[in-house]
């Protein structure tokens, strides 16, 4: 057994089939970013208006996606509801549909944090200027929330990106499940192997994950510095 | 100011119905997945739609050689792949493989994901509930092994020791009720287990038997000192509760496929390799 | 007889159970500046956001220009083109510049081409002496510059009436004088028609054609300006002079 585990990631195609593991990782945290970021503020502008059985669906709503942990989720939406209701989508797609919903939900929260974090003040002298609601939000409300909310809205993405390791249990052939199947095909021969893949997925959600949480820091220090400054 | 909240409830359930749209849009159009299955929904798959279809959907396991794993160079291979892809042929249709684990086999027929499971799914009176078997295409016992210095031969030595297992076995099922003395020592994996059997952990460890003839033909210092304990245990594919069509179209291709020496070929190339000379095909193969 | 600007007739508020303005009469006409002056609490800040809708109120009508406003949101957003309002804390928005925040009203409220509201904004800025700041962002001004764009930003969209609600209230001493002057000289050289809700007794004198003293939420006297400070009618009122010692 003088394999050294490495030469694992160099059988094969075993170090493309990672990063078209990777690759199916990254799409549908990407396009499950994308919807549940747009939706997340636009919820969570609603979750700021005054009707209070809006307010109320919206929480639930929250608080739903919030409760329920992610994998009974995807357990849910991929197994339970097309028994119950005969929607049958596929694997990829009901991924996409919970991180975007998941997203949209947690994302509501942070905006709407931020939205009424905004001084009252700052409303009030935009009606004052006879701004509409809508412009309001646009010019004044939305654009200050922004510069708030950023730095948790980068974690929120982090948080997202991590967890779709959990989608190989609705069959989504992402960078974990394949990883999964060079172990298992390789454990006779390279039992050492483990280490080496599993070490290479940890170095590509470093890359991708660590960026980003080093730009919400910056953004964090330099929004403490500007507003003490 | 409550209108103004009605219609803007309005908006927000539009967008989500058209968020539900996008999804399900770009999903079409983008290229599905090995593991994903495109295809429409049905709630019933026999034969004639299956053939309409012009795909069979397979539940097979992605991680568990020598019976469905996938190889380095990224193809689904293993003794149930060669079924499965002779099943697929004498349907003349083509296999779409859904790759599932231990735990979601049931769900995923149940849930209509798959037509047809081939995961080296063990018959159980349990599971007969909720899926139906079609005839067994394999067979296979407990079995336990144990260092050549101190073999274990007979279910008594193991009175009162340690014994390793992998939950949800059916190894741990029968120590659990049938051999109450036997301490069990669980682990999640079967790279755990062996591990734990190296550290001396427990005296012995016991799994299906082929597997650990498997094991022992890269392992000269252990042997399979028990090759069988406990009632022998089948393996078949499975289809949803109720699909009278393709449940009788699988028997009789197992039949088929069992006069024409199909299985002793799939053995000899894809267990053999791994099992070595202390098991014969017959060992297996169900004649 | 001069035009009616604005008319107040037997408004009443409440928060909650809590009734902070009660029967509340009177109108202003054009060109005249009303001051609103009363101890703290009195509900002069309430009334004054009463009349641009941004305190509802519960009974009594509003009417401006001679038309009775249906109190409704969309209603409020128009009128209050034309009734400009400057706060007690100078609330610039952070996320514009100087210029971004004067336009933002003719530009995108009143549709106003971008180089002609430019124009007049600048026009606006030179008055005020703050023209070289136009690309500045509020942060990089002092409380004093700050409330005086804020001025300029509601008389940005001609406004035909001008609400101050304490705006020299949370400044350092010695940028009072200067946000005073731009009022001051608003009322003389341009003829502005307002109403102040100020603590300045000095200012208030020599500005306001007609003092309306609140307490406990009713006006307890509306006097021409010059005789307010010399011969209040009311105890209530003299007590106030008294106690504000200017």
């Amino acid at each position: 057994m003088a394999h050294s585990g490495i030469n694992v990631l160099f059988e094969g195609r075993n170090l493309i089939r990672l990063f078209g593991g990777l690759w199916t990782t990254v799409e549908i945290a990407a396009v499950a970013l994308v919807l549940g970021l747009i939706l997340g503020v636009v919820l969570g502008v609603l979750r700021t208006f005054p009707s209070r059985l809006l307010r109320f669906v919206l929480r639930l709503y929250l608080e739903f996606f919030r409760i329920i942990p992610t994998v009974v989720l995807l357990f849910l939406f991929y197994y339970i509801l097309p028994k119950q209701m005969g929607v049958n989508l596929p694997a990829n797609q009901v991924a996409t549909l919970v991180f975007a919903l998941w997203t949209a939900a947690e994302m509501s929260d942070i905006v709407r944090g931020a939205l009424i974090s905004v001084p009252k003040h700052q409303r009030e002298s935009g009606m004052a200027i006879g701004l509409s609601r809508w412009q309001l939000y646009r010019y004044v409300l939305i654009p200050q929330a922004v510069s708030l909310e950023l730095p948790a809205t980068i974690n929120l993405v982090t948080r997202v990106i991590k967890t779709t390791s959990l989608l190989m249990l609705i069959s989504v052939m992402d960078v974990i499940n394949v990883g999964q199947q060079v172990v298992e095909a390789n454990n006779q021969k390279y039992p050492t192997g483990v280490f080496w893949v599993y070490g290479i997925i940890f170095v590509m959600y470093f890359v991708i994950d660590y960026p980003l949480s080093w730009w919400a820091k910056r953004m964090d220090k330099k929004r403490l510095e500007r507003a003490n400054g | 100011m409550k209108k103004f909240g009605f219609k803007k409830l309005g908006l927000f359930l539009g967008i989500a119905a058209s968020l539900a749209l996008v999804l399900s849009g770009c999903g079409s159009s983008s290229k599905s997945s090995s593991s994903a299955s495109s295809t429409k929904s049905t709630s019933q798959s026999t034969v004639q739609q299956i053939k309409k279809r012009g795909t069979i959907r397979i539940a097979v396991f992605g991680d568990l050689p020598p019976y469905g794993w996938v190889n380095k160079q990224g193809q689904r291979v293993g003794y149930d792949l060669t079924l499965a892809r002779q099943i697929a042929k004498d349907l003349k249709v083509k296999p779409k493989f859904v790759q599932v684990n231990a735990n979601n086999r049931v769900d995923a027929l149940n849930s209509n994901k798959v037509d047809l499971v081939l995961a080296n799914f063990t018959v159980t009176p349990e599971r007969k509930q909720v899926v139906d078997f079609a005839s067994p295409y394999m067979k296979v016992s407990v079995g336990v092994v144990s260092p050549k210095s101190q073999p274990i031969t007979k279910a008594s030595q193991l009175q009162g020791k340690n014994l390793i297992v992998t939950k949800g076995t059916t190894a741990e099922n029968y120590f659990t009720s049938k051999q109450p003395n036997v301490k069990l020592l669980k682990f999640d994996s079967k790279t755990q287990q062996f591990n734990a059997l190296k550290n001396n952990r427990g005296v012995a460890l016991a799994d299906d038997n082929s597997y650990l003839y498997a094991w022992v033909k890269d392992q000269p210092k252990y042997t399979v000192g028990i090759k069988s304990i406990g009632p022998k245990q089948y393996i078949a594919p499975a289809v949803k509760k109720g699909n009278k069509s393709l449940l009788n179209w699988t028997n009789k291709e197992v039949t088929s496929l069992n006069n024409k020496g199909f299985f002793d070929k799939d053995y000899n190339s894809q267990l053999k390799p791994y099992f070595g000379k202390e098991v014969k095909p017959s060992d297996i193969v169900i004649k | 007889m001069a035009k009616e600007i604005v008319k107040v007739e037997h408004l009443e508020k409440f928060y909650q159970k809590r009734h902070v303005l009660h029967d509340i009469n009177f109108s202003v006409n054009e060109g005249e500046v009303v001051a609103l002056l009363g101890p703290s609490g009195s509900g002069k800040s309430t009334l004054i956001r009463c009349l641009n809708g941004l305190e509802p109120y519960q009974q009594g009508e509003v009417t401006f220009n001679g038309e009775k406003i249906v109190p409704t949101e969309k209603n409020w957003q128009k009128i209050r083109q034309k009734i400009g309002m400057v706060f007690q804390s100078y609330d610039l928005f952070p996320n514009l510049t100087v210029l971004d925040n004067i336009l933002l009203g003719p530009v995108k409220v009143q549709h106003q081409s971008k180089e002609a509201a430019t124009a007049s904004a600048e026009k606006l800025l030179d008055q005020v002496g703050l023209r070289e700041y136009e690309n500045a962002y509020p942060r990089q001004l002092s409380g004093g510059q700050k409330q005086r764009i804020a001025i300029v930003r509601a008389l940005a969209l001609n406004p035909e009436l001008m609400l101050f609600d304490e705006v020299t209230a949370s400044l350092d001493p010695e940028m009072v004088r200067g946000v005073l002057n731009i009022i001051s000289n608003l009322a003389q050289d341009s003829n502005m028609t307002m109403i102040v809700v100020t603590h300045e007794m000095n200012f208030a004198q020599q500005i306001a054609d007609r003092v309306l003293f609140l307490e406990d939420g009713k006006i307890l006297e509306q006097t021409k300006g010059s005789q307010f400070f010399e011969q209040p009618q009311t105890d209530r009122a003299k007590a106030f002079l008294d106690s504000m010692d200017f």
